[in-house]
């Protein structure tokens, strides 16, 4: 009886939808490895060693980034596919975003592991949470499917936001966490706005769907087509950083933890720029992209300028580097706006190299801070180039990788983005970028002038410790930064592969 | 071969020998001189080597290595010289052992030779690299030591010099960077085939057009000018001179400053023909208020190695003023200038220095008589300073007398207001050497050591070279030559209207095979 | 027609007055009650079309389940009595949040007007929901079909929940070692906090060199500005 009601009800829908687990194998490795990692801490109590989740999660996001790579062979072998009923889209760029973030959570891991040792505050739960977020991000850059972008989206915020909050003997982490959440759950709100507005004009919330609705139809009156697109990326906008929708970024970079700060600039920037590529420059490329650009660019040259100025005038290096994130983000913007392949790998490339630039940086401010993860002020920095020569020298190389000095990873990212935009046309936009990028150089001399200028010898500050996981964190986003400035053939002609492609559902 | 791989080398010796130094563990102060030197020595023998093999009368690039970067955005690192850039290497390469030799680090020896060494580097780099992207990196990758040599071993207002030398060249740069990517874009849209960036490529087919062009040549001169440094993007020369350590000068005036000038003859008559002769008059009038305005700010110092950093402006005027007059003779003595500026102001600083060093003043106002206690230096003193002032006879004579005569037949009014800079510089030397060497000495100044033997040693060379170059310049201008004839007339063959004042030169005598000589 | 457009009016007359009484009623009790109206209107709206299950899960989960979670939380913390906010820091903050408000009313208000009376020329992807039977069973359709992914995926996101939920509720018997507000850890000296007083009118005074030693703490700078 009850078979044959099935039988029925699969006959109206025309079958279930196979679901190729091996595709989605990098975000099931993430998710998997978190949850199990709950499940054996809490079952061994206290019998593990204290490395233990640091070690089980490097192991995930390695097992994750080689899925990556098999995936990538395979989709050479067979082009670009459209999986589990049109949920997930298997290409290059997804992988090349996906690999990006399990960089990030191997580099987020060993930060942490210094970082909650110092702070007596072990525990799974963080590194439960680290893994679960990447699930998130990685469910994000291949979603095809507006439904499923929202939810990885939500996965990897409200992962962070908690992660925010948890160095729970600090105010200012509880206060970050809650401004983090109230911002973050506005931009949510947004975004699932303007998904319905976009899924009511075209009938459909995915996104090849919408791509050939698009195409196919012309809407006559397209208030609701347009209002979705803004709202969606007012949505995305929140999540990225960009101005005028920047306000929480600073504070919420400042208050959270050290190391989830690096994960938030690193991780969730690249998360959010993927969704918002996958969403605005394939879908809606070809159709609307005369509508969200103007959009786009305006986003692109606020956060630059703002961006950049604003990181001036701080004295509080976390804070310094959130609005220079900010500018950062203008960067990407910048090849977003450009909306073309062009613009998609220079992104990419940008987004692997920030990676690495910015998970050092904030790698050096975590052991900077010491205990308590207070000391943050410039004044902190003092003499560092005296007391501690190889991490003074290593933030310096990620200072000027970011103020894009060349032989750095810096230099090669804003050369993509210039690139691209001077090839779709916009040479002014090119200009404004790189005088921000200089305005935003005198804050990285800043750190510089007060690590190796400032004081006397004998006037340093308390000695730094670092813990080996940092100082090996450091190492790899110090290799990265390096090579893909100085060797960057084999990452540059990956991102250039790394096109993105609609592909339409079967059925 | 080995001449390809010569280049190649020039730049990679000095950077294994800065990552030497980086290993060695600090405490070990006393090796890391020596290294530094040996770098430096290594890499002056392939220089002379080079020099010795360079083939006279071959306009084209020699001793070229091309091998890809970045594929896929179409960067190769591609190094060559020929005779314009031959001099700048050989006098990089060359001023280098003496800086080391004429200066010590009061502090933090390890760092220090680390970031000569890389300076180094950056230096060979910057005159051979043949590919726009690897010549920007290294233009930008020597701001790096220098703005830590200015900061960590400099004077008084060190880290604001530093922080504005860094900033006023990045903000240069930058544009150039947005022209240079726009140049390649356009240059592939315009031809097909994949992105490059290859100078002679994008030099040979001047594909963009007029409008863009001009653009571009624009946002490169803003770079190029900001090194030069050109008169309202100057300011940062003073500060950064005045409170670099002795070395840093050295290497400012020697290397540093030259970029700018090399940078306008190599990517700007070369890439953009057609907006340079465009832009001539606007570079020619910064060049001569430069030259005018620097000589009157000199005089006016009270400081002395700030008097030396404005007759520095002064005197890349007449550079400005010779490359851009776009004659043979003009760019010559340019590029005559180039070199001989560097020998001569480098060896000013070097006195400079050893004045202070012993007397821990610079103020003009402070030293006096010092040529009764010091009677060797002030010898020495007097014949750099003449060349400065550019008497016949010392190399400074010949670089100003060609970019004036260049001038007269290029741009004459231009030339006309520079001769009363030659009166200047006169008069500013002449009447800071009165006051600081002659007159009574009391106190301090009269307890002042003359030059030891060392410091002699290390002011040998370039005295040497005052003199030999003042009275037999042709050596250098056999090489320049060719090269420069061929840049001439690949100006006037891609600019329609243009009329080369002098393909044939009347001063020394060619090089037969010029005739032929394509540009390269 | 007519009694559908009644009930539609009546419903978001309910839906809007709740939310009305979410934001502007004082004592929490009341704000929990009024967000059950509203969350009741919206049930009558997915009744009026014909999405009888929604609605049903609607009244039963949101309003059954989760406003009543808010009652009992509200009156185990005993914070059922009126509050009020006080002064707000920003004063133009208020002013500022209605024009915003207004500016979104009015750019979803033009978006759905210009849209006019069909969005679209397609049917949408949720057409099976309309045709005849229990929409209970198309609702499981769609869901195991077409939306199978995103209803899996919602596992994770429920996990990661569930571990924030206790992570956060934990307490925590150690003192608070915030440097941002305190730089000397948990001494918290009055003389000391003299000298801060002093040592940060120094830093105003000139911003460049902060020269106060480690001991003595930092300028606070930052969190709430």
């Amino acid at each position: 009886m009850t078979a044959a009601v099935l039988q029925n009800v699969l006959a109206s829908v025309g079958g279930l939808p196979s679901i190729e687990f091996s595709s989605v194998a990098p975000s099931i490795i993430l998710a998997l490895g978190g949850v199990l990692l709950l499940t054996v801490v809490s079952v061994t109590k206290d019998k593990l060693p204290v490395w233990f989740p640091a070690v089980w999660t490097i192991s995930a996001a390695v097992a994750a980034l080689c899925t990556v790579f098999r995936l990538w062979i395979r989709v050479g072998k067979w082009g670009n596919l459209s999986l589990i009923s049109g949920a997930v889209g298997l290409d290059r760029f997804s992988l090349f975003v996906i690999g990006t973030l399990c960089v990030s959570v191997v580099m987020g891991a060993l930060l942490l592991e210094g970082y909650l040792r110092r702070e007596d505050l072990e525990g799974p739960e963080w590194y439960v949470l680290l893994l679960l977020a990447a699930a998130g991000g990685t469910t994000m850059a291949a979603a095809n499917d507006l439904i499923v972008l929202f939810i990885g989206l939500e996965i990897l915020s409200i992962a962070v936001y908690i992660l925010s909050a948890m160095h729970r003997r600090r105010m200012s982490s509880l206060e970050s966490g809650l401004k983090y959440f109230i911002h973050g759950a506005f931009a949510s709100a947004f975004l699932l706005y303007g998904i319905a507005m976009v899924y009511g004009a075209t009938g459909s919330t995915n996104l090849a769907r919408i791509s050939t609705f698009l195409a196919d139809n012309v809407i006559t009156q397209n208030g609701l087509m347009l209002g979705g697109i803004a709202l969606m990326l007012v949505g995305f906008a929140f999540k990225v950083a960009a101005v005028p929708f920047h306000q929480w970024a600073p504070d919420v970079y400042q208050g959270a933890p050290t190391p989830v700060s690096a994960f938030m600039a690193a991780a969730v920037k690249t998360a959010a720029f993927a969704g918002m590529i996958r969403v605005f420059v394939l879908a809606l490329g070809p159709t609307y992209r005369d509508e969200w650009r103007p959009m786009v660019l305006a986003l692109a040259v606020l956060s630059l300028l703002v961006g950049s100025v604003m990181a001036l005038v701080q004295t509080n290096v976390k804070r310094m580097l959130a609005y220079s994130s900010i500018g950062h983000a203008g960067f990407i913007l910048v090849a977003v706006h450009s909306s073309t392949a062009m613009g998609t790998s220079a992104a990419l490339f940008y987004l692997l190299s920030y990676t690495f630039m910015v998970m050092g940086s904030f790698g050096v401010v975590a052991v900077v801070g010491r205990k308590g993860d207070g000391h943050h002020q410039l004044s902190d920095y003092r003499g560092l180039g005296r007391i501690r020569p190889g991490l003074a020298l290593a933030f310096t190389i990620f200072l000027l990788a970011q103020a894009g000095v060349p032989l750095t990873a810096g230099f090669l990212s804003k050369f993509y983005v210039i690139r691209s935009a001077i090839d779709s046309g916009d040479t002014a936009l090119g200009v404004v970028a790189m005088l921000a990028a200089v305005i935003a150089a005198f804050l990285y001399l800043r750190v510089i002038v007060a690590m190796y200028f400032e004081g006397e010898p004998g006037d340093e500050v308390a000695p730094v410790k670092v813990p080996a996981a940092v100082s090996v964190a450091i190492g790899i986003a110090l290799a990265g930064t390096l090579l893909l400035g100085i060797v960057p053939d084999p990452v540059t002609h990956a991102a250039n592969e790394a096109t993105a492609e609609l592909v339409a559902p079967r059925r | 071969m080995t001449s390809s791989a010569l280049l190649p080398l020039m730049i990679l010796v000095p950077f294994v020998g800065a990552g030497i130094v980086a290993l060695l563990p600090a405490r070990r102060t006393e090796l890391f001189r020596p290294i530094a030197l040996l770098t430096s020595i290594v890499v002056l023998g392939m220089a002379v080597f080079m020099l010795v093999n360079f083939k006279v009368g071959d306009p084209g690039y020699q001793f070229e290595s091309n091998t890809t970067w970045i594929k896929d955005l179409g960067i190769s690192l591609h190094f060559g010289v020929d005779g314009i850039s031959l001099f700048l290497v050989v006098l990089a390469a060359g001023i280098f052992p003496i800086a080391l030799l004429g200066s010590n680090p009061d502090h933090d020896p390890k760092p220090y030779y680390g970031w000569l060494l890389v300076l180094l580097a950056g230096s060979i780099g910057v005159f051979c690299a043949l590919d726009l992207v690897v010549f920007f990196v290294f233009f930008e990758i020597v701001l790096v030591p220098m703005y830590f040599l200015i900061g960590l071993w400099g004077h008084g207002r060190r880290v604001y010099a530093a922080t504005k030398f860094f900033l006023y060249t990045m903000f240069g740069s930058a544009l150039m960077l947005v022209g240079l990517i726009a140049l390649a874009v356009l240059h592939q849209k315009a031809v097909g085939g994949p992105l490059t960036f290859d100078l002679v490529t994008l030099a040979r087919e001047q594909a963009l057009s007029t409008t863009a062009s001009r653009w571009i040549f624009v946002a490169f001169a803003v770079a190029f000018a900001v090194k030069v440094p050109l008169f309202p993007l100057h300011t940062w020369l003073p500060d950064a001179h005045t409170e670099a350590p002795t070395a840093g000068s050295v290497l400012l005036a020697a290397v540093m400053l030259k970029l700018g000038t090399y940078g306008f003859v190599r990517f700007g008559l070369d890439l953009f023909p057609e907006a340079s002769v465009w832009a001539a008059p606007v570079m020619l009038t910064l060049g001569v208020v430069g030259i005018v305005y620097g000589a009157i700010c000199a005089t006016m110092q009270k400081d002395l190695k700030r008097l030396v950093a404005y007759s520095s402006v002064a005197h890349l005027g007449f550079i400005v003023l010779g490359i851009f007059s776009i004659t043979t003779q003009g760019i010559e003595g340019g590029i005559l200038q180039m070199v001989n500026h560097g020998i001569t102001t480098g060896a000013l600083f070097l006195l400079v220095g050893m004045v202070y060093e012993r007397r821990h003043t610079r103020e003009i106002s402070a030293l006096s008589g010092l040529q009764s206690s010091a009677p060797v230096m002030a010898g020495v003193f007097t014949l750099v300073m003449l060349s400065s002032i550019g008497l016949p006879g010392l190399n400074g004579f010949v670089g100003e007398f060609l970019a004036l005569l260049g001038a007269f037949k290029g741009a004459r009014w231009w030339g006309v207001v520079a001769v009363t800079g030659v009166i200047l510089a006169a008069l500013y030397l002449l009447w800071a050497y009165q006051r600081v060497f002659h007159g009574k000495a009391e106190g301090e100044n009269a307890k002042m050591r003359d030059l030891t033997w060392s410091e002699g040693a290390v002011l040998a060379p370039l005295l040497f070279l005052i003199v030999f170059l003042g009275i037999y310049p042709k050596v250098m201008l056999d090489r320049i030559e060719p090269s420069v004839k061929a840049l001439v007339v690949h100006i006037d063959r891609n600019v329609e209207g243009f009329d080369a004042k002098d393909v044939t030169p009347k001063i020394a005598p060619a090089a037969k095979g010029a005739e032929h000589g394509g540009e390269g | 027609m007519r009694v559908e457009m009644f009930t539609f009016l009546l419903a978001g007359a309910i839906c809007l007055g709740g939310a009305l009484g979410v934001v502007l009623l004082k004592n929490p009790v009341h704000n929990a009650l009024s967000l059950v109206a509203t969350l009741f209107g919206v049930a009558v709206l997915f009744v009026n079309q014909g999405a009888y299950f929604l609605a049903a899960i609607q009244v039963i989960v949101y309003a059954g389940a989760i406003v009543i979670l808010f009652l009992f939380v509200i009156m185990l913390l005993g914070v059922d009595r009126e509050t009020d906010e006080g002064r707000e820091p920003l004063v133009a903050q208020r002013p500022l949040a209605v024009a915003t408000g207004l500016a979104i009313l009015g750019l979803s208000l033009v978006a759905l007007l210009s849209a006019g009376q069909r969005a679209t020329g397609d049917k949408a992807d949720l057409a099976p929901l309309n045709q005849p039977g229990p929409d209970i069973n198309h609702l499981a359709e769609v869901l195991f079909t077409r939306y199978v992914y995103a209803f899996e995926i919602t596992a994770v996101l429920l996990t990661v929940a569930v571990v924030g939920a206790v992570v956060l509720s934990k307490r925590t018997n150690e003192p608070l070692i915030d440097l941002d507000e305190f730089p000397e850890g948990t001494v918290v000296d009055v003389r000391r906090r003299a000298d801060d007083a002093k040592a940060q009118d120094e830093v105003d005074a000139d911003a460049e060199v902060v020269a106060v030693p480690d001991t003595e703490g930092d300028p606070q700078e930052g969190g709430d500005d």
